[in-house]
C-alpha cells in the first residue's frame, strides 16, 4: 500500500506533466477542447451506428463513384498546383526574372479571392451566359479542377518560395564540387530538401479540395462534401453522417501522411554557415518566363477581379447596395466580429497551458481543438445541428451557432498565432513575476496577456476573415432572415443574377486582403 | 510593467463594447410570439419575398423568412422537440405530405377554405395547396421544331434525343413528385429503366428548374423537363426568349401530363401560434392566393381565381390520375428508387 501510492502517483504526472497551478485554466481548457471537438465527434459515432442496411446501400453504390470522383479532382488539383507552385517559386527566387519582386507577391493575391468566388467568376465568363461561353465547357471535370487549381496553387508557391529563401549555398556548392551540373544540382541538392515543404503545400492543397464546397457545387461537380450537402437536402441525415465518416476517414489519412513527410525530413542547417542562394542567369529565356507569370497573374487575379469589378459596377448602378445589402453585410460583421473576439478568449488558456505545462494532455487538449479545423463546413454544421437540438436547444435557433461554427472551424488559427508570440516570451517571465508574490491571473493579465496581445489580435484578425468567407456551415445553420455576404453570393450565384451577386464577393475580397499580409510575414 | 499605452487600450475597449453591443442585438431578435411569424420556404426567394413584404404591411407582423430550398424540410425534421418554424411553404405536396406522416405537421383549426377543394389539403388540414405545376417540356425553337419535340415522357429514353435535353437532379421535390407519379403509373421496374434511361440520354443535369430554363432559352439544350411556370418566366426574358412547351401524354391511350402543387404546411408546435392564424386567414383571402400564384405564374388551385395571361388552367389538358394526397405514402420509397439510380447526385 505505502509502495503503491507513489507509484500511481507517478503516472498521473507523466501524463499531466507539471501541474498547472490554477485548476479554473485547467478546467476552461477542458472545456473549450470538448466543445471544439464533440460536435464531430458525434458525426463520426452516428454514422458508426447508422445500420449496417444503410450501409450496404451506400458501400453498393454511392461511396465507389465519390471516392472516385473526390479522389480524382484532389489528385489532379494537387498535381497541378504543385507544379504550378514549385515553378513559380523556383523562377521568381532563383531565376533573374525582371520584377520578381513584385511577382513573387502578386502571385500570392489569388488567395484573397475565395474559390467559390472563383468558381463565379469563371461561369461568369464561360458559363452558358457568359461571353466565351462557347470556347470551354466549365461545367465539367476540367473547369473544377482549373478553378480549384488556379485558387490553390499559392499554398505550394508560399511554402515553397519560403523555403527556398532559407536554403543554404554551401550545400549546393558542395554538390558542384562534387562534379554536379545545374540540373544535378537542382534534382540531387535542392529537390530532396524541397520536398517536405512541396509535401506540405500538397497537403494543404488535397484538404482544401476534400472540404470545398461552395466552388465544387457552383460549378456542378460532386464529391463526399457536396454529397453530405445534397444528402441532408434529401431529408436524409443518417446517409449524411455515413459519407460524412468516410470524408473525416479520408482527410485523418491526409493529416497523417503530413505527420509522417514533417518527420522524416526535417532537415536542420547550420546558422553560422549561412549564405543565401545565388541568383542563376537564365538569358533569353527571362522573357518567355515573364509572359508565363503575367498569364498567371492575368487568368488568377486581374480577370476575376475586372469580372466582379464589372458586374458590381453594373450591380450598384441598378442599385444593388440597398438597404438589405447592409444589413447582409451586418449579419457578416456581426458574427464574424463575435467569432474573432471569442477566438482570442478561447485560444489563450489551452495555448498557455500547451507552452508553459507541456504534457501528453495538454496536447490531447490541443489536438481535440485542432479536430474542426481540416474537416469540411457541412461536418461541423451537421454536429452543431444534432447536438444542440438534442441538447442545447437554447443556443440553437439564433445567429450564435453560426459563431459556434465558425469557432469550430477557425480557432486553431488563432490557437497558432498567438502561441507563436507566446513562444516568443520566455517562461522565465512568468516565473519571475509569480516569484515576486503576485497571484496567478494577476501575472496573466498583467504581464503575459499584453506582451501576446499583437499575435492574439492578428489570430482573431484571421478568424475574422475566414468567417467572413464561411459558405456551407453559414447555409445550413442560419437562423430565418439572416443571410450573411457569402450566403447572398451562393444565392445570387445560383440564381445567375450576376449584378447581385459580385458587390457582395467584393467586399469579402476587400476583406481577405488582411490576412495577405499576415502570410507574407509568416513566410 | 504595462506595455499597453492608452490609444491601443481605447481601441481594444470599443472593439470590445462594438462585440458586446452587436451579441446584444442579436439577442433581441429571438423574442417568441410578440406579433412574429417564422416562414421556412424550400420556394425560390423570388417568389415568396414579394408576398411576406404584403403580409407584414397589412398586418403588422414581422416575419422572419428562412429561404433554404430543400435543406428546410430536414430542418424541420431536426428541430423536432426544438422547434423554430411557423409555417412551411413547400415547392411539393410530397414533401409536406410527408412531413404531417411524421407527424411534424398540426392541423389547422379552421372550417372552411374557399376555393381550395378538399383533395388538395392535407386530410387532417394541416397544409393546403395553392397553386399548381404541370411537368411539362420547354424547347428552344431555334434549336428543334414541334414535330421533332418528344411528345410523351417515355421518349425521353429514345436514343435520339442523346444529349439534346436537361433535367433536375433526382432530390429536386418536383422530380421527386414526377416519379412518384410514374411509379403510380407504371409500376417500380419499368420507372427504374425509365430514370436509368433518362439519367443516361441527358445532356444535362442540372441543379434546379430556373437552370433548365436558362440553359434551354441559351441553347445549351435543345429542350428540358421543367414545371410549366418556368417556361411562362422564359417568355418574360428580354432574350434567349424563343421558347416554347409541349405537354405531354396527351393522346387518348396515354396517361396525361403530371401534376403537382405548391402550399403551405402549419409546422407543429411552432413558436406564435397566433401568428399562424393570422396567416392562415390572410393567405386565404382572394388577392393572396392570387398572388401566391401569379409571382412564379403558376396556376391558381382555386377555380374562382383568374389565371395569369398566357398559362393554361389544370381543365385545358389532360391530367394523370394520381392524387396529390397519396404522393407522401410513397415518398421514401419513390426516394429510395431514386437514390438506387443514383440520380439524386448526379450533376453534371
Amino acid at each position: 500500500m505505502i509502495r503503491r501510492a507513489p507509484l500511481k502517483k507517478r503516472k498521473i504526472s507523466s501524463f499531466m506533466g507539471r501541474v498547472p497551478p490554477n485548476p479554473l485554466l485547467t478546467v476552461i481548457s477542458i472545456l473549450v477542447a470538448l466543445f471544439m471537438s464533440i460536435p464531430i465527434i458525434y458525426v463520426g459515432f452516428r454514422g458508426i451506428f447508422a445500420g449496417s442496411e444503410r450501409w450496404l446501400r451506400l458501400l453498393d453504390g454511392r461511396i465507389p463513384q465519390l471516392l472516385l470522383n473526390t479522389l480524382g479532382l484532389t489528385a489532379v488539383v494537387v498535381f497541378f498546383s504543385t507544379v504550378i507552385g514549385v515553378s513559380l517559386a523556383i523562377a521568381v527566387t532563383r531565376c533573374n526574372v525582371p520584377g520578381r519582386k513584385i511577382f513573387s507577391w502578386l502571385l500570392v493575391l489569388p488567395l484573397i479571392i475565395p474559390p467559390y468566388v472563383g468558381a463565379v467568376t469563371y461561369i461568369m465568363i464561360f458559363g452558358p451566359m457568359g461571353p466565351l461561353g462557347s470556347w470551354f465547357q466549365i461545367y465539367s471535370f476540367s473547369g473544377v479542377a482549373f478553378v480549384l487549381t488556379i485558387f490553390t496553387y499559392p499554398y505550394v508557391f508560399l511554402v515553397v518560395r519560403s523555403a527556398l529563401k532559407r536554403m543554404n549555398r554551401n550545400l549546393e556548392e558542395a554538390g558542384r564540387s562534387l562534379g554536379l551540373d545545374n540540373l544535378g544540382v537542382f534534382l540531387k541538392v535542392n529537390l530532396p530538401l524541397l520536398r517536405p515543404s512541396i509535401g506540405a503545400g500538397a497537403i494543404l492543397v488535397a484538404l482544401y479540395v476534400l472540404s470545398d464546397f461552395g466552388a465544387i457545387s457552383m460549378l456542378r461537380y460532386n464529391t463526399f462534401t457536396s454529397a453530405i450537402y445534397y444528402q441532408m437536402g434529401g431529408y436524409d441525415n443518417v446517409s449524411a453522417t455515413i459519407l460524412s465518416l468516410v470524408l473525416i476517414i479520408l482527410t485523418v489519412g491526409v493529416l497523417w501522411l503530413e505527420a509522417r513527410v514533417g518527420r522524416k525530413t526535417a532537415y536542420f542547417q547550420a546558422d553560422s554557415s549561412y549564405r543565401t542562394l545565388e541568383i542563376l542567369d537564365i538569358g533569353k529565356w527571362r522573357y518567355p518566363l515573364v509572359g508565363v507569370i503575367l498569364l498567371v497573374i492575368g487568368v488568377t487575379i486581374i480577370i476575376p477581379l475586372g469580372v466582379i469589378l464589372y458586374w458590381s459596377w453594373i450591380g450598384i448602378a441598378r442599385g444593388a447596395l440597398d438597404g438589405r445589402f447592409w444589413g447582409y453585410l451586418m449579419n457578416s460583421l456581426q458574427v464574424s466580429l463575435l467569432a474573432g473576439g471569442l477566438s482570442m478568449v478561447f485560444a489563450f488558456p489551452i495555448v498557455y497551458l500547451k507552452s508553459r505545462y507541456p504534457s501528453k494532455f495538454t496536447t490531447i487538449l490541443q489536438r481535440l481543438s485542432y479536430s474542426g479545423y481540416a474537416l469540411p463546413g457541412v461536418i461541423v454544421a451537421l454536429g452543431i445541428i444534432f447536438l444542440f437540438n438534442r441538447y442545447i436547444p437554447v443556443l440553437y435557433g439564433s445567429s450564435f451557432v453560426i459563431v459556434i461554427a465558425y469557432l469550430i472551424r477557425f480557432l486553431p488559427q488563432s490557437m497558432q498565432s498567438s502561441s507563436a508570440s507566446l513562444e516568443m516570451i520566455p517562461p522565465k517571465i512568468d516565473e519571475a513575476a509569480r516569484n515576486l508574490g503576485e497571484p496567478f491571473w494577476k501575472v496573466i493579465f498583467k504581464v503575459i496577456l499584453p506582451l501576446m496581445l499583437p499575435g492574439l489580435f492578428a489570430g482573431g484578425a484571421l478568424v475574422f476573415v475566414s468567417s467572413m468567407k464561411e459558405l456551407p456551415a453559414t447555409l445550413l445553420l442560419r437562423p430565418p432572415n439572416f443571410d450573411t455576404l457569402a450566403v447572398r453570393v451562393w444565392v445570387e450565384a445560383s440564381e445567375a443574377v450576376y449584378h447581385m451577386a459580385a458587390p457582395a464577393a467584393l467586399i469579402i475580397i476587400i476583406v481577405s486582403i488582411v490576412p495577405i499580409k499576415f502570410l507574407l510575414d509568416k513566410y | 510593467m504595462n506595455v499597453l499605452n492608452h490609444k491601443k487600450k481605447l481601441i481594444l475597449i470599443g472593439l470590445l463594447i462594438a462585440i458586446i453591443a452587436l451579441a446584444g442585438c442579436n439577442e433581441a431578435t429571438g423574442d417568441e410570439d410578440a406579433g412574429e411569424l417564422v416562414v421556412y420556404s424550400a420556394r425560390n426567394e423570388n417568389f415568396v419575398d414579394a408576398l411576406l413584404q404584403k403580409f407584414h404591411e397589412d398586418t403588422g407582423i414581422e416575419v422572419q423568412a428562412l429561404h433554404g430550398g430543400d435543406t428546410v424540410v430536414n430542418r424541420v425534421k431536426e428541430e423536432s422537440n426544438n422547434v423554430q418554424g411557423d409555417i412551411f411553404i413547400s415547392n411539393d405536396v410530397g414533401a409536406l405530405e410527408h412531413l404531417r406522416i411524421e407527424g411534424l405537421l398540426e392541423p389547422i383549426e379552421r372550417e372552411d377554405f374557399p376555393g381550395i377543394d378538399e383533395q388538395y389539403r392535407g386530410e387532417d388540414n394541416s397544409w393546403v395547396a395553392l397553386s399548381a405545376r404541370t411537368r411539362v417540356l420547354m424547347y428552344n425553337k431555334d434549336l428543334i421544331t414541334e414535330e421533332e419535340m418528344p411528345k410523351n415522357i417515355w421518349d425521353l429514353t429514345d436514343p435520339q434525343y442523346e444529349g439534346a435535353f436537361a433535367i433536375t437532379r433526382g432530390g429536386n421535390g418536383g422530380m421527386i413528385g414526377h416519379v412518384s407519379a410514374l411509379r403510380n403509373e407504371w409500376g417500380d421496374q419499368r420507372t427504374m429503366e425509365w430514370i436509368e434511361g433518362v439519367k443516361d440520354n441527358a445532356g444535362g443535369i442540372l441543379q434546379g428548374h430556373g437552370d433548365i430554363r436558362r440553359a434551354v432559352g441559351a441553347g445549351e439544350f435543345k429542350f428540358g423537363l421543367v414545371n410549366n411556370y418556368y417556361f411562362h418566366q422564359q417568355l418574360q426574358e428580354p432574350s434567349n426568349n424563343n421558347v416554347d412547351v409541349i405537354y405531354p401524354d396527351q393522346g387518348d391511350d396515354e396517361m396525361g401530363a403530371v401534376v403537382n402543387a405548391a402550399g403551405f404546411g402549419r409546422i407543429k408546435e411552432g413558436p406564435n401560434a397566433k401568428s399562424v392564424n393570422v396567416f392562415v386567414d390572410w393567405i386565404l383571402e382572394a388577392e393572396n392566393q392570387q398572388m401566391f400564384s401569379n409571382a412564379s405564374l403558376e396556376v391558381p388551385i382555386n377555380p374562382d381565381i383568374e389565371v395569369i395571361e398566357g398559362a393554361r388552367a389544370i381543365s385545358e389538358y389532360k391530367v394523370q390520375g394520381m392524387s396529390l394526397r397519396e404522393l407522401g405514402d410513397v415518398w421514401e420509397d419513390t426516394r429510395r428508387l431514386i437514390e438506387e439510380s443514383g440520380l439524386d447526385l448526379e450533376i453534371r
